[in-house]
């Protein structure tokens, strides 16, 4: 079965995320600030990646996912924020952005083993 | 015009001619005035002012052309005529040389002397008309230098850059503003323009240029002219027509809009951490909840209450968060309702102190509390106060060590009263400590993770204390803890002791 990370600075988030993946059969990782993302992700070698993007720092997800890039890690990332889009603040997946997939929270169960069964499919696990 | 009599000065030493004229010329109306000699025809003419003057050529104190001389220095405006039995070429030269307006033979009749003289009068007039209007032309151009220097300082005075294009692209005008914010270090008139200007501009301006039909109303565009909200130019064209329609120049009034941005950059970026900070506990509380609802995950009965709890939890959290910034804003707009009355500081202090009883006693905290006698009253709203100290005592007792201490002391100092709160808790790093009072900014590591907050309860103190001119200052040490130290005016009567 597919191992998915989950890198979330709220323990609240990565609990129930955890919970709902594992509930579907997923085995799930998981770190909450974006250093100890980084090892867990070198150590366990994940299918997916589900990354938030204000951790310690305001934009730690985006710098993660560019290490990550840059380290040649190729595993699809799905980033979520609760950063809203109506004020303004235009975030997307972009060259800037490295991620397959970007949601805002709060994202339904159904919504995200929909996109996280599509994106292990596209990353053929 | 209403003529005055015109006045007339015989100089002449012969005193029956003198005599004969002057009945003559007030026969015909004139203002008559006689002189003996030269010296006395000079004194008289340059001191009154006469239309004409009729001297004679010989006379024994001074010369009639030395006499002419002097009149002419002095009042270049008399016409004056030479009179002399003795013509020769030679004098009536130099005589027309100084300025006689004419030479009259003795003896000389009636006639041919008023003829003479009242072609004399209407030129001194013609001269005094064409020298006042000459004056008066001068005077206006003048005026109208004046009037554009005037115009020219008011423009280089302005903040706002001023930029004139004609239509063939030329800078026809400009104020240093304008090549400032254009970074420009000179542009001579008449050069072409456009290829100098930033190219947003470039192409708004030839826009008007190359299309005036459908460019007839002023446009504004802004202009990031260097990055990083460094220099941001509002540029507003506006076309100039030719009376027939046609394109004169553009009109560029350039405003600095550097600190609006950088101010509504900020806006958005508080604007984003706030909706981001409130979608946080709805996004956990919502994942609980679903999390309950999956049928998959087949949660046990314990799992799911916990779950609820932690949800209405993270609710809670959200509605503090909600009231918190209610009261920033209100504080922010001054819409805050205060009721000012006289506090005891240090009744507050204890009461503040006592409401966290059960956690400093969970923690083994020390507590060491210190007023000084008869310390003076402030005036400031109660609540307000106690909000201010709820906050900091809250912050002490929550991210101070087990078994650490809390001092908390008041005295005067100065104008002031001081209030200390030291813990021994986690301290901040060196970086964290500008960002202390900033909204939504919490300290994250390795002590701080089951540390729950707002990060609106610092900006909230900072706000409280800078709203009644006190001030805060605070020392940190990482890892060993943190002071406080809270200066409040006192009351006014109380400061001169």
């Amino acid at each position: 079965m597919a191992l998915i990370a989950v890198i979330d600075d709220d323990p609240d988030i990565v609990e129930t995320t955890t919970m709902v993946l594992k509930s579907k059969g997923y085995d799930v990782v998981s770190a909450s600030n974006p250093d100890d993302g980084y090892d867990v992700i070198k150590d366990e070698s994940p299918d997916l990646i589900i990354l938030d993007v204000i951790m310690v720092e305001p934009d730690d997800g985006f710098f993660l996912a560019q290490r990550l890039r840059r380290d040649g890690i190729k595993t699809p990332i799905l980033m979520y924020t609760s950063i809203s889009k109506a004020t303004g603040i235009q975030y997307d997946k972009n060259e800037m952005i490295p991620v397959d997939e970007f949601l805002e929270k709060p994202v339904s169960p159904d919504t995200l083993v929909e996109k996280v069964k599509a994106l292990l499919e596209k990353g053929g696990a | 015009m209403t003529e005055a009599k015109p006045k007339a000065l015989v100089i002449d030493d012969e005193e029956l001619l003198r005599l004969g004229v002057k009945r003559l010329l007030e026969l015909e109306d004139y203002d008559v005035d006689v002189a003996s000699g030269g010296v006395e025809g000079v004194e008289k003419a340059t001191s009154g002012d006469f239309d004409v003057a009729l001297i004679d050529l010989k006379m024994p104190d001074l010369d009639g052309v030395e006499v002419l001389r002097r009149i002419r220095e002095k009042r270049p405006h008399t016409v004056c005529y030479i009179a002399t039995a003795y013509a020769s070429y030679e004098t009536a030269v130099e005589a027309t040389r100084l300025g006689a307006q004419g030479y009259i033979l003795k003896p000389f009749t009636d006639d041919e002397l008023l003829d003479q003289l009242e072609k004399g009068v209407r030129k001194r007039r013609l001269e005094l008309e064409s020298a006042r209007l000459r004056q008066e032309r001068e005077e206006r151009m003048l005026e109208l230098a004046t009037e554009r220097s005037r115009l020219k300082t008011v423009v280089n005075a302005l903040a706002d850059g001023v930029l004139v294009v004609n239509y063939e692209g030329k800078a026809v005008y400009y104020n240093p503003a304008a090549l400032t914010y254009l970074g420009l270090d000179d542009l001579s008139l008449e050069e072409p323009a456009l290829d100098k200007l930033p190219e947003e501009l470039r192409r708004l301006i030839s826009q008007y240029l190359d299309e005036p039909e459908k460019r007839t109303t002023a446009v504004s565009k802004q202009l990031a002219l260097k990055p990083n909200y460094e220099l941001t130019i509002e540029a507003t064209c506006t076309p100039a027509p030719n009376p027939d329609g046609s394109i004169a120049g553009v009109v560029v009034a350039l405003k600095n809009i550097t600190e609006l941005k950088r101010i509504e950059h900020l806006k958005n970026q508080f604007v984003s951490m706030v909706s981001h900070e409130l979608k946080a506990p709805v996004a956990a509380s919502i994942g609980f909840l679903n999390t309950i609802l999956d049928p998959d995950t087949n949660l046990d009965e314990e799992t799911q209450t916990r779950f609820m709890e932690r949800a209405v939890s993270r609710l809670n959290s959200l509605l503090t968060m909600v009231n918190d910034l209610l009261d920033i804003s209100r504080m922010e707009l001054k819409t805050a309702v205060r009721e000012l009355k006289e506090v005891n500081l240090a009744e507050i202090l204890e009461e503040t102190i006592s409401l966290f009883k059960m956690d400093i006693e969970k923690k083994q905290i020390g507590v060491d509390f210190e007023t000084e006698e008869n310390l003076p009253t402030i005036t400031a709203d109660e609540n307000e106060v106690q909000r201010l100290f709820t906050n900091l005592i809250s912050n002490a007792v929550k991210y101070n060590r087990q078994g650490g201490t809390l001092v908390v002391r008041a005295k005067r100092a100065g104008a002031y009263a001081a209030t200390t709160v030291r813990d021994t808790g986690v301290g901040l790093k060196p970086e964290e400590k500008k960002k202390l009072f900033s909204e939504f900014f919490r300290a994250k590591n390795e002590f701080t993770k089951g540390i729950h907050g707002t990060g609106l309860g610092m900006s909230i103190v900072k706000r409280i204390v800078d709203s009644y001119s006190g001030k805060i200052e605070f020392e940190s040490e990482y890892g060993a803890g943190t002071t406080f130290v809270v200066s409040l005016p006192i009351r006014r009567e109380e400061r001169e002791e």
